[in-house]
């Protein structure tokens, strides 16, 4: 992992108060325990640290946490381009 | 006749310790908990201003951490996290926090305005920042509901759960409503009490705006007194059905006696004299105490020059000449005004107090008053009480009274 993966999986853990541990890539979010409540408060905490903006129908839980900072990283380098 | 409620539990955060016992035993040992603040508006607002403040002592979202065995974070507002440590401590005096407590189970806790500190951001973000969005959360943690639906899923308390809203009378009203759950069939125990968080840079200019805080200290019942000191934190006391308390051999910490309530509709900020002692009457008559020979009244006492004249005649106007005989004490001059969690706040160091059988000081006293004259004042030091029932007294702006009755 890059170190702004490590660094979106620190954001997440600390955001949706889930061991780090158990943020495994190939994971779905669903099994992580990372419930509709906590994505919202996990996309609204990626948006103002990196100051994308993230559709609301990005990902969902169903999507493994690979995938999902597979796209956040796409929006992040959109950004800086 | 209702069959008779018992405290099996207390627990307690404020500006005098994160435990009941800590808040006690700086009650009692007349220490406060009143420190000058500085409270930041930011660079939004007008800037940074200090102010006497009874500021919870201490990492309350640490010490409900180590409670919880789990991480808490920033996921909830001051005032929820106070209430939910409160509680805790609470019922696991009462022996009853590692279960479910199931749908015989009530929780009634106080509140007067919500997420105060939540709020504010958000609303920095928008007016100030001009950020697009606020956090996703804002509305659940600003809820008045909020501490006891966190309350609610953390102990399982599957029956009647709700927050009373009535100023600084929220805790006692939430008190009494556990109370009669209780008598009234629907539960068998509740946690009952009140929490509040609302030391502000906007809660503290609000309360600057209406001219009623002190620049130095709270003065209940004294010459000179010049207002309220805001306070925060939260208390929680678990009420139980005598007899299910017997029946599980819990230890019983006091009797809750009865309540009385009223409403002045008359003025937002001036009492009536009429509304007041109707409150403490009905509680006295309940309880049936109003010929007691002592009985320890914790006053509402807030320092305001109108609240305590008026209390004070109150009193008077209740008892009489057998005023002189009940000691009075004004906790608020220890842990401040803490709004909507002040009455249980109080009701715990009350309770405490007849266990004790000691008044604790009311401090930052400078001499009487001739308007709250005829008053046994417990001032200077704690003092050996003979009493073995207790008032505990809020009357809220906007003219909402509430007295609970509580026995050793």
């Amino acid at each position: 992992m890059s170190g702004r993966d490590e660094e979106l999986i620190d954001l997440i853990a600390e955001e949706a108060l889930i061991d780090k541990a158990k943020l495994d890539p190939s994971a779905k979010l669903e099994d992580i325990g990372l419930d509709s409540v906590d994505l919202v408060s996990v996309i609204f905490a990626i948006e103002e640290k990196y100051g994308i903006e993230i559709a609301e129908d990005a990902f969902d839980r169903s999507d493994t946490l690979g995938v999902v900072i597979g796209k956040i990283e796409a929006l992040i380098d959109a950004k800086a381009a | 006749m209702i069959e008779p409620i018992v405290v099996t539990g207390v627990g307690c955060v404020s500006a005098l310790g994160l435990t009941a016992d800590e808040c006690w035993a700086a009650a009692r040992d007349g220490q406060t908990g009143i420190r000058v603040t500085e409270f930041d508006t930011g660079p939004n607002g007008p800037g940074a201003r200090s102010y006497p403040a009874g500021m919870v002592r201490g990492d309350a979202t640490a010490a409900l951490e180590a409670a919880l065995g789990r991480r808490i974070g920033g996921s909830l507002d001051p005032f929820a996290i106070f209430a939910l440590k409160a509680a805790h401590e609470a019922l696991s005096q009462a022996g009853l926090s590692s279960q479910r407590l199931g749908d015989r189970a009530a929780c009634v806790m106080g509140n007067g305005i919500g997420g105060l500190a939540t709020l504010e951001k958000a609303y920095e973000r928008l007016f100030g920042l001009k950020a697009t969005k606020v956090h996703p959360l804002t509305i659940p943690r600003v809820m008045v509901s909020a501490p006891v639906s966190s309350v609610a899923m953390e102990f399982g308390i599957t029956g009647p759960v709700f927050t009373t809203s009535s100023a600084c009378a929220s805790a006692a009203h939430a008190v009494a409503q556990g109370a009669a759950l209780i008598a009234g069939g629907l539960a068998d125990v509740a946690v009952v009490g009140g929490s509040e968080a609302m030391a502000t840079p906007g809660g503290m200019r609000s309360w600057e705006g209406l001219q009623a805080m002190s620049e130095t200290a709270c003065r209940p019942f004294s010459k000179d007194r010049d207002g309220m000191v805001i306070g925060e934190g939260a208390a929680a006391i678990v009420l139980e059905r005598a007899s299910r308390a017997e029946a599980r051999g819990a230890r019983v910490l006091a009797r809750y006696l009865g309540a009385g309530m009223s409403s002045d509709a008359f003025h937002w900020t001036q009492p009536t004299l009429e509304g007041p002692i109707s409150a403490m009457r009905q509680a006295c008559e309940a309880a049936g105490i109003l010929e007691a020979d002592e009985i320890l009244i914790s006053a509402h006492g807030t320092g305001t020059p109108l609240n305590d004249k008026n209390e004070a005649a109150a009193i008077r106007g209740l008892f009489g000449a057998r005023a002189a005989a009940h000691p009075v004490i004004a906790t608020k001059s220890a842990h401040g005004h803490v709004i909507g969690a002040t009455a249980a706040v109080q009701a715990i160091l009350t309770i405490k107090a007849l266990e004790a059988r000691v008044a604790p000081p009311i401090l930052g006293y400078l001499g009487p008053d001739e308007e709250c004259g005829g008053l046994a004042l417990v001032v200077g030091e704690r003092r050996p009480i003979k009493a073995t029932s207790a008032l505990v007294n809020a009357f809220a702006f906007g003219g909402l009274n509430c007295s609970l009755a509580f026995g050793a």
